[in-house]
């Protein structure tokens, strides 16, 4: 399939005059009272005088019980809930007993394209793989989650974490296995999510 | 002689400590938040002093601090004479201005007459014009000594742009003038006692052309070609930094509540309450005594004046940030082919209506 049918099989049968970039129109002719200017300032000025004495009213603070019409979260008191496809800093998926669910595949390794993923894989008493070690470099890390999108054991994903990757020294960023484990409740959200996007079955 | 010293060295250090002191420093805080209101954002509100934030009023003292504490720079090949020169140029005249808007009306304290205007002088309106004209040498000499393309197209653009609109905001004026007869400030201001006599009714259309040639003259949005920061990253006041620029900011700033004081004076009664003589006034507080009764009117008058003109500042900023930029022959055509002939028509129906 050529780019062009697969575009045409994408749009479907779409009129070919609605696919056309909006044309800019540069012969609009304005009427007398628009032209005159001074009314539509003063329509203008209706405008957003009305929006400053709307929001003059929870201007302190919102009146109790009122949510506030200024929709800015005042960000270290207030947190924005954020949505489930963010892509945070990635975590590993820790299982109820606190081992990891990878396996050190090393299909993030891969496909990883800032190269800030380095596994050492291990085998335990029982021939079942874990990583010994696996340090994510996030001053590399892009956040493109491909290592989530790749990842066949769901042992990665792009967690809501974005705080605390603000430092002065380069060590710090240097995530261990250790701090890359998270209870597998707490982004059980996302790895539904995960599954639903990339349509992964369940393994 | 000492009486009359004192009065006017009190009067002009009220009048400079209100706009040095609250005005210039204030509109920096009320530009912020009101454009923030405006578009449904918070505003400023970061700066604290021991976790007290008082809705971001602490800026204005943040900014102090700031530009205090900067380099002041001076660019490589700036002519550096006029570029120290041009920030005065333009500072001064916004405060200067000021003396002759009277900010109250006359009034009789223990056997000595008070007026409140600082220079009571019977050509106050050409003294206005005449230093509002030495602003424009400011931002022209500030753009060319700068040493920079930007601030050169700056001061270009101003200079035109500002003698422009000082030609139909002379000829608008001259309506007023033919209505009052006087071109002395404190004369139109107590004509307008009488609220049927106030200038919005008497000049409605020059009230419009005065208001629109005056931000022209203030080179601010819409009319802020000169500074154009889409277009010439600051204009004329590119290359200036520390005190310097804070001296164009202010001068800028100034000229807003100046330009409310006109306007309030003679257009929306000066001092004066609608439907409330002086005399009225007066016997309200009769209980005071006769002095007591003048200064509870004074203060009555003087809150009067800078609540319009607080009132006009608001209207400019919401002005300010609600039109968008003309362009640069949108300007000028807006100047010369629909101001000036309108002005001339507000001259020639006044002149009618005054003799028939």
């Amino acid at each position: 399939m050529t780019e062009h049918q697969a575009f045409k099989a994408w749009v479907g049968d779409l009129p070919a005059d609605k696919l056309k970039p909006k044309k800019v129109r540069k012969d609009i002719n304005l009427t007398l009272w628009e032209r005159l200017y001074i009314f539509e300032v003063l329509r203008g000025l209706a405008i957003t005088s009305r929006h400053f004495f709307g929001n003059l009213a929870g201007f302190v603070r919102p009146p109790k019980g009122r949510k506030r019409k200024i929709p800015t979260v005042y960000y270290p008191e207030e947190r924005a809930t954020l949505p489930v496809a963010y892509r945070g800093r990635p975590a590993l998926v820790a299982n109820p007993d606190g081992s990891e669910r990878c396996v050190a595949c090393g299909l993030c390794e891969k496909i990883c394209p800032a190269f800030a993923i380095a596994i050492v894989g291990d085998e335990r008493e029982d021939g079942s793989r874990y990583p010994a070690s696996y340090t994510l470099d996030l001053s590399r890390c892009v956040y493109c989650g491909y290592c989530e999108e790749v990842c066949p054991k769901e042992a990665i994903v792009m967690s809501d974490e974005y705080e605390g990757l603000c430092t002065t020294r380069r060590d710090d960023l240097l995530y261990t296995k250790e701090r890359l484990l998270k209870p597998a409740a707490r982004l059980a959200q996302r790895i539904d999510y995960v599954r639903r996007i990339y349509a992964k079955c369940n393994y | 002689m000492i009486a009359d010293l004192t009065e006017t060295i009190v009067k002009i250090l009220f009048i400079f400590s209100i706009n040095v002191g609250f005005y210039a420093p204030i509109l920096g805080w009320v530009e912020r938040k009101q454009s923030a209101l405006m578009q449904d954002r918070v505003g400023a509100n970061r700066a604290s002093i021991f976790n007290f934030r008082i809705i971001g009023l602490f800026h204005p003292i943040a900014d102090a601090v700031k530009v205090l504490t900067k380099e002041d720079f001076i660019p490589d090949g700036a002519d550096k004479f006029f570029h120290t020169l041009a920030p005065f140029l333009s500072l001064t005249p916004a405060i200067v201005t000021f003396a002759v808007i009277p900010f109250g009306g006359s009034y009789e304290l223990w056997g000595h007459p008070v007026q409140l205007v600082i220079a009571d002088l019977d050509v106050g309106m050409l003294f206005i014009f005449a230093f509002a004209s030495i602003s424009t040498y400011g931002v022209v000499l500030g753009g060319w000594s700068s040493n920079n393309n930007w601030s050169l197209l700056g001061g270009l653009r101003a200079s035109a742009q500002m003698l422009s609109y000082e030609v139909a905001m002379g000829l608008t004026l001259i309506g007023v003038f033919m209505v009052y007869g006087s071109l002395r400030l404190t004369e139109i201001g107590a004509i307008q006692e009488n609220f049927f006599r106030w200038g919005i009714f008497m000049q409605p259309l020059g009230f419009v052309l005065f208001l629109t040639c005056a931000i022209a003259e203030n080179k601010r949005a819409p009319f802020d070609q000169p500074e154009a920061e889409s277009e010439l990253v600051a204009g004329y006041f590119t290359e200036y930094s520390s005190m310097k620029f804070v001296m164009f900011w202010m001068g800028e700033f100034l000229e807003i509540v100046t330009i409310s004081g006109i306007v309030t004076t003679l257009f929306f009664g000066a001092w004066h309450l609608p439907f409330v003589s002086d005399r009225m006034l007066l016997s309200l507080f009769a209980g005071a005594g006769p002095n007591g009764a003048a200064v509870l009117a004074m203060l009555v008058n003087v809150a009067v004046f800078f609540g319009k003109v607080s009132f006009f500042i608001w209207l400019m900023m919401t002005i300010r940030w609600t039109l968008p930029r003309f362009r640069y022959d949108q300007v000028m055509r807006l100047g010369w082919k629909m101001l000036l002939p309108l002005a001339l028509l507000n001259i020639f129906i006044t002149g009618i209506v005054l003799l028939v």
